[in-house]
């Protein structure tokens, strides 16, 4: 069997996954989406979170997403592509996220500085007030890496996990969700924001090339 | 492994269109409705009608059948025909214009409308304008950065607006107001009538030839990076996981749930419930790849075929067949839309009982029960691939087609034993679940004979919960196999519940008689005394009442004195055959006229004498064994002397006469006082058993209930027998002596010194003297105090009385009756508390009124 975009190693489909609940019919009330350099682990913390297992994963192509119920709401968890040559839809997944998941390997010092460097900016599109968290994935718990202590005491959104042992796997999810339902609750109130957000997002442009035209 | 979802069906034949014509190439096409058209590279159009045709086999064939051909005399290829069917309008753009032919002589329109200077055009699929004659086109246009919008009406076309884009479009699909653009860099979403835009993400359409699809309400399908079919909707949004299909891909369609694409080689199929590619076709040269209102067509240059969809049923049952059950599941759930409510819903449950099979034979017990349950799974379905647990009786055929491929359990498991076990105690805790729920509904029997027939097997503790509560478990065949598993008690539970109480019985009778063998129970004997207790049938009782009271007379006893005591008094249970029948079993005998006499104290003369001579023969009979009291008779003495004392029922002389000349002094001494010859009992008491203590006791308790003068009487008595002349006993003296001193208030001095003998000191008596003066002024000051109360209440009604005659009423003839007002002409009145005065007869009348009312001072005083 060929295998398609999005999906990896054994996983299941995550996007109208089989099963009872009727919640993966529904359309999601809220967005988190997982951002991070290649091979940080996010594929993995995902699943970890989802299917409680670790297993080996392959390169995410494109991106994927699972349908997670909170309480009475429905939050979509989006995994996305950390390769260089899908950075172009980051922008595209963030749009309306209430949260987002900046992921690093707490043994890649390099991973953190990407995230800055070149993940920070896609959260643009994100919602006003999108929740960020950063996570140091593939920690050892009783090593202290030099990554961590630069990212130490930041405040209280920055955590470290591993998806290999589960550590502070659930914890990490289960944060940003219960931070994440005030916001669906506001969203909600005012109805689609990203309806809104479009009439008046970069009017500029039009005008720009109509001069130049 | 993949699923079939498509199948590839050659429409039109390369020489149907060309012949020999080598150079002539396929350009576009165009399907709506049966009619086909195509456009070439020599500028012809050819209309063909195609037929489908479904043979017997269920193969699906197309015929295409020419009709038309056009030339449209230019030496450009057609690039694009796009069918306007409510104008009954083909637009076809050739030379960078659009020109309107009719879609079926495939003329143009007379008044030559076209659009000119188009590179390529997209119908507006969800248009705006809402007039059903008119089509809305957008065209990237052949000026640089330009779209613009037409209405297109059956003979002529209206520019509505023109845009200008950030950068070069090159491929569009409108949506409403929406355009989704593919431009040099990147693919945007622009709002042609606000003018807003957004970006999607980044793509160098330079490189790779970009798709742009609208493939719903908002939503567009989008050739991403490295090969990803992305989707996003008007907001700049993804909703779906992308799809993976090649990096070359030329053409994509969509055929829900799946999606089409196109590359050099193959044509790839994948879904958009999982993401999942399902199928690959290898199809060399093709180049183009359209769906037409739900038909897939995919052309090379030189021919046309279709690819049928396999129905989703059978793409389904091709999944469940290769236990590929997840994916069956999202297929079939994906499907809920395209098929009709009520066939999806039967479609679906058999879906779902499918895979739940799948998942029980894989021993993925909790998906199977979710999967049963939710697809309301005929329980019976489960139960009989387990071989005997229907009941022979039971009516149940198994579905057909079948859902699963199982003949039984043994070839399920392979006769792994192991495998067998899991896969009973599965079951059993299923049916146990669901026994309950509306699933069981119409097959209690089933389900609960079942259930029966696996806990016996297992030996499990439940089976006697089952049976002894509500169940439906079928009389016959969970009897005969309750026999064969030698479950005979729960077989008597069985037969309980099923009204046999007599089979029920016999059995447990046999087991604890070591007849048959079942150790459910070590108690079983208990049970059954228990069970005759409250068995309503009396036969049975009384039946085995002796095989009762011969195993253990004073346990099985419990079936004549637990009985609940209404039933006692109702039926036939009369306490006289019973006593008759308990002649052979003393003890229980004994036991039952206790429980006759002292617990539901039926005053009957002979049960109590009865008792009474059965406590003494026994206590006769044990005094003859041993001489040294037992602690049996002991108890029995107590039993006797509580039963002599508190009852005045049984018949004194009877046992007087049966006690004489034994050494049951203290028990004659009570049966004396119960005939009042206290002088006797006490002189027993004194001179044959010297208990003292025991004869202050006496007059205690003979005098219980009883005036003062009684009980002193008593005590008189007691003194004189102390101080019987005839004595000289030094011990009585002293007996005597205490008893005055500590008993002073119960006799009368003034006598009692009388009687003492002169030589006894002051001394000796002190206390008793002082209790008696005491006594005799404390009763003193009692009478005084008693007489000063008595005067001051005469006192008190005194003072009523002379209130109430109060101050003089005076009556003349002036005086009127306040309730006639006439005046008084007799000396009788009626005067009330308040003073009002009237008439007798008015007051009589006023009482009669009142007396209803709330006046009911009528209290009245007549002077
Ligand atoms: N030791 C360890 N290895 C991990 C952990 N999490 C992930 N990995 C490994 O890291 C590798 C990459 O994990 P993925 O989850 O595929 O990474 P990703 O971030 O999804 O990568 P992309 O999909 O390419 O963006 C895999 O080999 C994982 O087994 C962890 O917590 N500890
Ligand atoms: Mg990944």
């Amino acid at each position: 069997m060929i295998r398609a975009g999005g999906r990896e190693g054994g996983s299941r489909p995550a996007a109208g996954r089989a099963g009872p609940s009727r919640a993966a019919m529904k359309k999601p009330d809220g967005k988190v989406v997982l951002l991070g350099d290649m091979n940080v682990g996010k594929t993995s913390l995902l699943h970890r979170y989802m299917e409680r297992r670790f297993q080996e994963t392959v390169s995410t192509v494109g991106g994927a997403f699972y349908l997670k119920q909170w309480g009475p709401y429905n939050i979509s968890i989006w995994d996305t592509a950390g390769r260089e040559q899908f950075h172009g839809l980051g922008s595209m997944y963030c749009r309306g996220a209430a949260a987002v998941i900046l992921t690093y390997d707490v043994n890649s010092l390099q991973s953190l500085t990407e995230l800055e460097e070149r993940f920070l900016a896609l959260t643009d599109s994100a919602s006003a007030d999108c929740i960020f968290a950063i996570v140091g994935n593939k920690s050892v718990a009783s090593c202290s890496s030099k990554v961590r202590k630069q990212v130490r005491a930041e405040d209280k959104m920055c955590f470290e996990t591993s998806a290999k042992t589960g550590y502070k796997v659930d914890y990490l999810f289960e944060t940003v969700f219960e931070m994440v339902v005030p916001i669906i609750v506001r969203q909600k109130a005012e109805g689609p924001p990203q309806t809104v957000d479009i009439t008046d997002y970069k009017p500029a442009k039009r005008t720009k090339s109509g001069c130049c035209a | 492994m993949s699923v079939k979802a498509f199948k590839l069906v050659s429409a039109v034949e390369r020489e149907m269109l060309m012949g020999d014509k080598n150079y002539i190439n396929i350009e576009c096409i165009e399907c709506c409705g049966k009619n086909l058209y195509i456009g070439t590279n020599d500028c012809f159009i050819y209309h063909f009608l195609l037929d489908e045709k479904i043979s017997t086999a269920g193969k699906i064939t197309f015929a295409a059948t020419k009709q038309l051909h056009k030339y449209l005399g230019l030496k450009k290829p057609v690039s694009e025909l796009k069918a306007a069917s409510a104008l009954t309008r083909l637009l076809v753009l050739c030379d960078n214009t659009i020109t309107l032919v009719n879609m079926m002589n495939l003329e143009p329109v007379p008044t030559g409308a076209r659009i000119k200077g188009a590179v390529t055009f997209a119908l507006n699929e969800n248009p705006v304008s809402g007039d059903p004659f008119c089509v809305e086109v957008c065209i990237i246009s052949v000026k640089r950065r330009t779209i613009q919008m037409f209405m297109v009406f059956e003979d002529r076309v209206q520019i509505v607006k023109e845009v200008f884009t950030p950068e070069q479009p090159c491929a569009v699909a409108v949506d409403g107001y929406y355009l989704c653009l593919a431009l040099t860099t990147q693919y945007i979403i622009l709002n042609y009538n606000t003018g807003a835009s957004q970006d999607l993400f980044p793509y160098c359409s330079d490189e790779k030839r970009p798709i742009v699809k609208r493939i719903g309400r908002q939503e567009f399908l989008l050739a991403g990076p490295g090969g990803l079919g992305m989707f996003a909707t008007v907001d700049g949004i993804s909703q779906r996981a992308p799809v993976h299909w090649s990096e070359n891909v030329i053409g994509a369609a969509l055929c829900f749930p799946y999606v089409v694409a196109l590359d050099d080689e193959f044509i790839t199929v994948h879904s958009m419930l999982d993401q999942q590619q399902k199928q690959t076709l290898p199809f060399k040269e093709g180049h183009i790849l359209q769906d037409f209102e739900g038909k897939v067509i995919v052309a090379t240059n030189k021919g046309v075929y279709i690819l049928v969809p396999l129905p989703l049923e059978k793409q389904i049952q091709d999944l469940l067949a290769s236990h590929r059950v997840e994916e069956a599941l999202v297929l079939a759930k994906g499907a809920r839309r395209n098929i009709p409510k009520e066939k999806f819903q039967v479609m679906y449950k058999r879906i779902l009982q499918q895979a739940g099979f799948i998942q029980f034979a894989q021993l993925q017990f909790l998906e199977a029960k979710e999967l049963f349950r939710s697809g309301q799974l005929d329980v019976r379905e489960l139960i009989s691939l387990y071989p005997f647990l229907l009941p022979t009786s039971s009516s149940f055929i198994r579905s057909h087609p079948p859902l699963h491929e199982y003949a039984d359990l043994n070839q399920l498991t392979q006769g792994d034993q192991e495998k067998m076990t899991k896969c009973k105690r599965f079951l059993m805790s299923y049916l146990n679940e669901v026994r309950s729920t509306e699933v069981a509904n119409g097959y209690k029997e089933d389900i609960d004979t079942a259930l029966l027939k696996l806990y016996a097997e297992a030996n499990h503790e439940s089976l006697l919960d089952l049976l002894v509560s509500e169940n439906f478990c079928l009389l016959t065949d969970s009897a005969a196999w309750l026999e064969k598993h030698k479950k005979y008690f729960a077989l008597g539970l069985l037969y309980h519940y099923n009204g046999q109480d007599a089979a029920a019985l016999q059995l447990w009778v046999k087991i604890v008689d070591g007849d048959i063998q079942d150790s459910t129970r070590s108690d079983l004997y208990e049970y059954i005394v228990d069970f005759l207790t409250f068995c309503p049938d009396q036969d049975l009782v009384w039946k085995y009442s002796e095989w009762v009271l011969e195993k253990n007379e004073q346990v099985g006893i419990q079936i004549f004195t637990k009985r609940p005591l209404e039933e006692q008094e109702k039926t036939n249970f009369k306490p006289d055959d019973i006593v008759s029948c308990l002649n052979k079993y003393p003890k229980a005998r004994v036991k039952y006229l206790e429980h006759l006499v002292l617990e539901r104290k039926i005053e009957k003369e002979k049960y109590h004498t009865h008792l009474a001579v059965l406590y003494l023969e026994a206590i006769l009979q044990l005094k003859s064994v041993t001489t040294d009291n037992c602690t049996e008779t002991t108890e029995l003495l107590f039993k006797l002397r509580s039963l002599l004392q508190k009852s005045d029922l049984y018949r004194i002389h009877f046992i007087l006469d049966k006690i004489q000349g034994t050494d049951l002094h203290m028990e004659s001494a009570i049966l004396y006082g119960k005939l009042e010859e206290h002088e006797k009992a006490l002189h027993i008491l004194v001179h044959k058993l010297k208990d003292f203590h025991a004869a202050e006791e006496y007059c205690m308790w003979n005098s219980e209930n009883r005036d003062v003068q009684y009980r002193r009487r008593l005590f008189h008595m007691l003194l004189s027998v102390y101080l019987n002349p005839g004595t000289s006993d030094c011990a009585l003296v002293m007996a005597a002596v205490d008893l005055l001193n500590n008993h002073a208030a119960e006799f009368d001095a003034a006598l009692v010194l009388e009687v003492v003998p002169d030589s006894w000191s002051v001394q000796l008596l002190s206390p008793f003297l002082a209790g008696a003066v005491r006594q005799s002024i404390h009763t003193k000051r009692m009478t005084q105090t008693a007489l000063g109360l008595a005067q001051a209440e005469n006192l008190i009604y005194r003072h009523e009385k002379v209130k109430q005659k109060g101050t003089p009423i005076l009556l003349s003839d002036k005086k009127v009756c306040q309730v006639c007002q006439n005046p008084f002409c007799e000396p009788v009145f009626v005067r009330y508390p308040n003073g009002g005065v009237v008439h007798t007869h008015c007051a009589a009348n006023r009482h009669l009124n009142s007396n209803t009312t709330h006046h009911s001072s009528s209290s009245s005083n007549k002077t």
